[in-house]
């Protein structure tokens, strides 16, 4: 009996340990690239560290422009996380992502820029807003045009 | 003596006075005439069936239809102040799509909410001189709306709403790719940005009252060369952000009572070559915040009151701080690295303990703003416990006096003994 509650205990020791995607409290956390208050969910992204360290974003591209900006360092990230456009509680793995980038979506910093868990809803989307479909590289890569070129 | 010729001069002269006055009464006649048309319902039918630069007269009555377009050019709308328009909560009110559109004296409540659509209750899209005057809009998720809409004018607007901390409500004037706009004399009230500008060069943004909006009072991103002065903001969630933008002049704003973790008088991202001037900054957790901005002269400003009255990051560079007024600020400057290549001097510091003996107005010793416990709350936050500590002001007092981990370059060699703003 003791073994089993001893080691239930210890799972669930290990299972906080593991670094993931923590809660944005929506106006009230600031973005940790460009400062600005973050107002909206499906937009919020952020960064988490392999110590467990998050780094909140108000937007897709505020997250891209940390990296690029080398802000913190390669081996330090443990995962990076986007909130699914349509159900904004979800958080997805940006490689797992599909990003929508459409003049008729606003998005907080200007990049049109939204996230998609799977692939039908972003072509739905698609369909009713135009632009393009992107992955993550290539989200990284418009930052890059955008803001630092 | 008048002779013939004279005399029929001076009756050519008449007539043709006289015709010119026939002329002139016709032209107002035709101007007044022009063509009010008095609109009771069915206003989307009256205004697709009114020629351009008719003027619609709104009767008393709540207006709840279908999202309603303006496709005409020079239409004005207006009516009297009970003539409501309403969205019925589900949907944007009014979309203006045509050049010289006037929209006055009218109610506007009760948008949809989306996180898809930004539903306003005005909206001008790609279209130049319109005039948004004397309206006043309620409950409604974004309030006045531009989008590529250059040469306007939004004036004395009532904006509120109630929003909640969740995102569901949007900003009260909200500009994006729009120029040459001016925002004078509103008042906007609990939205989420009051007044937002993004990719708006040019503006020019006075005389508005923008208070307990639940982010920013004015929220400035990629707008270059726009001013703005004699605003009122405060009682903002965080207060004012200014960001990436060059050559803004900001002068004779007061920003006050701006209170919370994350709040700032005025936060600076990125600003380069501009005129910060002549402002209040009162009762704010940090009165400006300056991050990566570089060119900015500072002066002529009061910081009053503030928990930290200037909080400079070191990556902000060629900043100039001149005849500025720091009075009872815990701290009065801030800054996380011992380089600095900012400039202060000439400003009068409440806190400065020297002595003038010659009597020029300007202190014989150096002033070193920055404090050694605020560097060690920039290192550990908690420690602000021991504020107001003996131990604290001996720290301060011994690193005044040999400076060994304050920045040595951030010092006021000119300190004034009087208050300049006095």
């Amino acid at each position: 009996m003791k073994t089993i509650i001893a080691s239930l205990f210890l799972i669930l020791i290990l299972s906080a340990c593991n670094p993931g995607p923590q809660d944005v409290t929506i106006g009230h956390d600031e973005c940790a690239h460009c400062r600005m208050i973050i107002s909206e969910r499906p937009f919020a992204s952020q960064l988490v560290s392999t110590t467990g360290k998050v780094w909140f974003f108000d937007s897709v591209e505020c997250l891209a422009a940390y990296e690029i900006a080398d802000s913190v360092e390669e081996g330090r990230i443990h995962s990076r996380w986007v909130p699914d456009f349509p159900n904004p509680d979800t958080w997805v793995p940006v490689h797992d992502a599909f990003f929508l980038h459409s003049s008729q979506l606003r998005s907080p910093m200007g990049l049109h820029l939204t996230a998609y868990s799977n692939e039908t809803t972003a072509i739905e989307h698609q369909a009713e807003f135009e632009g393009t479909i992107l992955d993550w590289q290539q989200v990284m890569t418009l930052t890059q045009k955008h803001w630092f070129d | 003596m008048r002779t013939p010729s004279t005399l029929n001069k001076t009756k050519r002269m008449f007539r043709i006075l006289l015709l010119g006055l026939l002329l002139l009464l016709g032209l107002f006649s035709f101007s007044f005439a022009a063509d009010t048309l008095h609109v009771r319902d069915s206003l989307q039918s009256a205004i697709n069936n009114a020629p351009p630069g008719s003027i619609l007269y709104l009767e008393s009555g709540i207006y709840e239809q279908e999202t309603i377009y303006v496709r005409t050019p020079g239409i004005t709308l207006t009516g009297r102040k009970d003539a409501v328009l309403d969205g019925g909560s589900e949907r944007a009110i009014l979309i203006i799509k045509a050049d010289n559109v006037t929209v006055k004296n009218l109610t506007f409540r009760n948008t949809g909410i989306s996180f898809r659509h930004d539903f306003a209750a005005i909206e001008v899209r790609n279209a130049k001189h319109f005039e948004i005057r004397k309206n006043t809009l309620e409950k409604n998720f974004f309030g006045i709306y531009l989008s590529e809409a250059d040469s306007g004018l939004v004036v004395e607007n009532s904006i509120k709403t109630t929003g909640t901390r969740e995102a569901n409500t949007g900003n009260g004037i909200h500009l994006w790719n729009s120029n040459y706009v001016n925002i004078e004399d509103n008042y906007i009230r609990g939205h989420r940005d009051g007044i937002y500008l993004e990719f708006a060069v040019h503006a020019h943004i006075s005389n508005n009252i923008s208070e307990h909006n639940l982010r920013y009072g004015l929220h400035y991103m990629f707008s270059d060369k726009s001013v703005y002065k004699e605003n009122i903001f405060r009682y903002n969630g965080a207060g004012v952000a200014v960001m990436y933008t060059q050559n803004v002049t900001m002068r004779d704003n007061i920003f006050e009572n701006n209170w919370g973790p994350a709040a700032y008088g005025i936060l600076l991202k990125d600003i380069d070559n501009s005129v910060i001037s002549n402002n209040i900054f009162r009762n704010n957790t940090i009165g400006l915040y300056s991050e990566g901005s570089n060119g900015v002269d500072i002066h002529n400003n009061l910081f009053q009151q503030n928990g930290w009255g200037v909080k400079l990051f070191a990556n902000s560079t060629r900043n100039v701080f001149t005849k500025n007024s720091f009075i009872e600020n815990t701290f009065d400057v801030a800054t996380n690295s011992r380089q600095h290549n900012n400039t202060f001097k000439s400003n009068y510091w409440s806190k400065y303990t020297g002595y003038d003996l010659d009597g020029d107005g300007i202190g014989d010793v150096p002033h070193r703003p920055v404090r050694l416990y605020s560097l060690v709350v920039q290192q550990n936050p908690v420690s602000l416990i021991l504020h107001r500590s003996l131990f604290i002001d001996i720290l301060d007092i011994a690193e005044r006096v040999i400076p060994a981990l304050t920045p040595e370059t951030l010092v006021d060699s000119t300190p004034l003994i009087k208050d300049p703003l006095k």
